[in-house]
């Protein structure tokens, strides 16, 4: 792609130097003169009712300046499902009962960390402690205890998906297999803690709110429910981000109750969780029990298949039901199904709510259906790359009512893969085994259910007098590398270079709306709006251009390396420089300003753009104790035209570390709604010294609705991991594993139930 | 019959034949309608229990006998 002077170069990220020589600033960095320190008061119960609050013992400890209950915040409502106001189920804290251990029931403003938390001491709450219940089957009976008054049966949402005739489907296949899969929790584990400090202006009525965000806007959409302000009274500013993972799309009690504790003292305040808090009260990759039904014919081709799927929502509702209508979605991919059926159920239970992790839906989908097809080529003595490609979605594919997929390269993942397989991995040692899986991923959402009439995306550029270039974008940077590429996006527009545009992030005072970071979509969204917005400006450039160069026949113009020329005779143009100037002059002295949007139209119920790829993984089996080694990954990964190659390599390194720990040792066991390893003493981890090599192929495509053709990078290859690496082990071994995480005993175990039924596959 | 829809028992929705209307039906998670299949003698619960556990379209159909009897008609 050498038409680009930067797209497709890899670049390193524009903030790097900032962040690993410490300029960099996040929240928790943060303090403002005369602040105050946060902590929230948690339920130690898992269901009760609130009988009494006294707050009384703790305001009277000096240095404590506030102390607040649920009586004493505006009481709204809030939630990320604004569009159905039954699902905005939280409030600021708890009012009447709590509904989980760790909901928070009252929060202390003091003059240091240490009072705060000394005053949480001396609160005292009476409860009236109510029945819990923990599973969703049980929580969706006639005679369970509600969590939700409101919501009878604790069904929080349902979702049904059907498309062709599936029964027939069934019956016309030739072989059909039925599976039950059981997945846990995974925390997100990010670097930076939930922390928000908030400043309230008393005289003006108006507040600020710096938070560790994935979502500005959502953030400011929240607090404006739940505090009862205007949205355009609250300004959220999100700084440098240490991770987000999918755990902070919602707004959370800590911003919540900084600006209610700021609002009443007067005073900025900041609330940062620990790791304990975080590990038990924030937002995390929801537990699921899927059981699953394929049927094919003899050669292997995919005639029907259905999904049943019942989600663990935890207690409240935030960005849950998203979880469960994406896995309905993500089991129809990345092959061709005729017929397909799913049905899926989110209940509510005492437990903390349970949304999304990097790759949602898609993870717990994946591990399934590729477990599937690796079973039915043993059974149907097909291999298990051929019943893959088979099967492969292709350009043009549509499934019914649902989705289209535009650009698709998954077929040529699937050969280089093959490929590389064959020549790399000769002669595999005793107890090793290869697994395949082949993978998808939206490139954002078409869901509107935060009810926004903004478009999904929008940015600005405004070009100065001596050609420097500042971009406005409210896209959240959370460590992924979205500034890098709209600068990049911005730069190739224009015509100019990185070191030309100054990014002014994720501030909603001084930024067109931008839905977050969230199911991939800052490259696609975001990265449409910026052109749209410096293409805007470089129309202007171009009209100055051509009446400069006074040619009497209108000749295409191109803007590249900070020149504006024909583009049939590149020699023939003007410095992007003095165009600038000139173009201004033109414009009556004003700053040259373009404004971008996005929001995908006629691209179905789901997302503009798929991005695919495949993913093969050699994998070492200690027969003995169970113990799994990935000794290497190869993946092929169709992302369109990458923007920043470098980016794309971490994205798919990162994606693989996460899907390695959801697979091998992440999950969160809990005992009556206590969480039981709520540190990183106790909480396993992927380390880097686990790692595998990684051999990345990017397989070029070009998507027409990305902007350069570009999509994404950021979570599909999570999913591919653990499948591929469960494969390699049924290839080596012969075992089928149904769950996550992959631990010695588990592994033994069912290596030890496939060898009393049959001798080791392959 | 073909100029005769089912009208759900607990909103405005019209539906052509009962099936379809009972996939809108136990898509409804508010309390109305959870509570109308309880006054005919049968358990919201139990129908998206079946739906969602067992393959097939067991919920529905159970949901579409129902509602073929008890829905509204209305002329399309």
């Amino acid at each position: 792609m050498s038409e680009y002077s930067i797209i497709g170069k890899p670049t390193k990220n524009v903030d790097g130097p900032a962040k690993v020589s410490g300029e960099a600033v996040y929240t928790f960095d943060m303090t403002l003169p005369n602040m105050l320190y946060g902590k929230l008061l948690r339920s130690p119960y898992p269901h009760a009712r609130i009988i009494s609050i006294d707050t009384s013992e703790a305001e009277k400890l000096q240095g404590v300046k506030a102390v607040i209950t649920g009586k004493d915040t505006p009481g709204g409502r809030y939630g990320l499902w604004r569009r159905f106001p039954e699902l905005c189920d939280q409030t600021t804290l708890a009012m009447d009962k709590v509904r989980f251990i760790g909901d928070a029931v009252a929060a202390v403003a003091a003059v240091s960390t240490e009072i705060a938390e000394q005053a949480l001491d001396f609160i005292n709450v009476e409860y009236e402690l109510l029945p819990a219940v923990f599973e969703p089957l049980e929580a969706i009976k006639d005679d369970a205890p509600l969590i939700h008054d409101d919501c009878s049966n604790n069904i929080n949402i349902t979702r049904h998906v059907e498309w062709g005739d599936v029964d027939e489907g069934f019956k016309n296949s030739d072989y059909v297999r039925e599976d039950r899969f059981i997945y846990g929790n995974q925390a997100t584990a990010s670097t930076e803690v939930h922390n928000s400090l908030a400043s309230y202006e008393k005289s003006t009525g108006r507040l600020t709110v710096w938070s560790s965000t994935q979502s500005p806007y959502y953030l400011q959409l929240g607090l404006s429910d739940a505090l009862k302000m205007r949205e355009g009274d609250i300004r959220v500013i999100k700084p440098h981000v240490g991770g987000g993972f999918g755990g902070k799309n919602s707004t959370m009690p800590d911003s919540l109750n900084a600006a209610v504790l700021s609002m009443k003292t007067g005073r900025p305040v900041k609330i940062v969780y620990n790791r304990e808090e975080e590990f038990t009260c924030t937002e995390r990759r929801t537990a699921m029990n899927m059981a699953v039904k394929l049927g094919l014919k003899k050669d292997g081709t995919i005639m029907a298949r259905e999904v049943k799927l019942i989600t663990d929502g935890g207690a409240y509702t935030a960005l849950g039901p998203t979880a469960l209508y994406l896995t309905g979605t993500y089991a129809s991919l990345p092959y061709k199904i005729p017929n397909y059926r799913y049905d899926g159920l989110r209940a509510y239970t005492n437990k903390m709510w349970a949304t999304s992790v990097r790759s949602f839906g898609a993870t717990e989908a994946g591990f399934a259906f590729e477990a599937q097809m690796d079973r039915a080529a043993h059974d149907l003595g097909i291999d298990p790359i051929e019943i893959r490609r088979k099967n492969a979605m292709t350009p043009g594919y549509e499934a019914p009512g649902q989705y289209s997929v535009g650009s698709c390269g998954l077929s040529e993942c699937i050969d280089k893969v093959e490929k590389r397989v064959k020549e790399k991995w000769t002669g595999l040692a005793e107890d090793e085994g290869v697994g395949y899986a082949c993978f998808d991923y939206q490139c954002g959402g078409i869901f509107n259910w935060i009810d926004t009439p903004y478009a999904f995306s929008g940015a600005m550029v405004k070009v100065n007098i001596d050609g420097t270039v500042d971009l406005f974008t409210q896209a959240s940077d959370i460590g992924q590398g979205t500034n890098t590429v709209s600068v990049m996006i911005c730069a190739e527009e224009l015509g100019v270079g990185i070191e030309d545009i100054r990014l002014h992030p994720a501030d909603t005072a001084t930024t067109p709306v931008d839905l977050g970071a969230w199911a991939s979509r800052e490259t696609m969204m975001n990265g449409n709006a910026i052109k749209e917005a410096a293409a805007e400006v470089k129309k202007i450039l171009i009209r100055v251009a051509r009446l400069k160069l006074a040619e009497n026949i209108v000749y295409d113009f191109e803007a590249k390396n900070k020149r504006i020329y024909l583009a049939i005779r590149p020699e023939r143009g003007f410095s992007y420089y003095d165009i600038v100037k000139d173009a201004i002059k033109e414009n009556d002295g004003q700053a040259l300003i373009g404004i971008g949007h996005y929001t995908p139209h006629r691209k179905g119920m789901v997302t503009p753009a798929w991005a695919f790829g495949c993913m093969a993984s050699r994998v070492k089996v200690d027969r003995e104790i169970g113990h799994v080694k990935v000794k290497e990954i190869i993946v092929a990964h169709d992302c369109g035209q990458p923007i920043n190659p470098l980016g794309v390599r971490g994205q798919v390194e990162g994606s693989i570390h996460l899907g390695m720990g959801w697979g091998l040792c992440e999950e969160q066991p809990n005992d009556n709604g206590m969480i039981l390893n709520p540190s990183f003493a106790d909480y396993k981890v992927v380390r880097t010294r686990d790692m595998p090599q990684i051999e990345l192929h990017e397989v070029l495509t070009y998507d027409p609705e990305g902007p350069f053709g570009a999509k994404e990078s950021a979570e599909g290859a999570v999913a591919p991991t653990p499948a591929s690496i469960a494969n390699a082990i049924y290839q080596a071994t012969g075992a089928e594993i149904n769950s996550n995480t992959l631990k010695p005993e588990k592994v033994l175990n069912a290596i030890r139930e496939a060898e009393k039924k049959k001798p080791a596959k392959r | 019959m073909a100029d005769t829809n089912y009208r759900c028992p607990c909103c405005r929705k019209i539906s052509p034949d009962p099936h379809d209307l009972a996939r809108h039906y136990l898509g409804q998670t508010d309390t109305k309608h959870k509570e109308w299949l309880k006054t005919k003698g049968h358990s919201y619960a139990q129908l998206i229990t079946w739906q969602v556990t067992e393959f097939g379209n067991k919920g529905y159909d159970a949901l579409a006998e129902v509602l073929e009897k008890e829905a509204p008609r209305v002329e399309a």
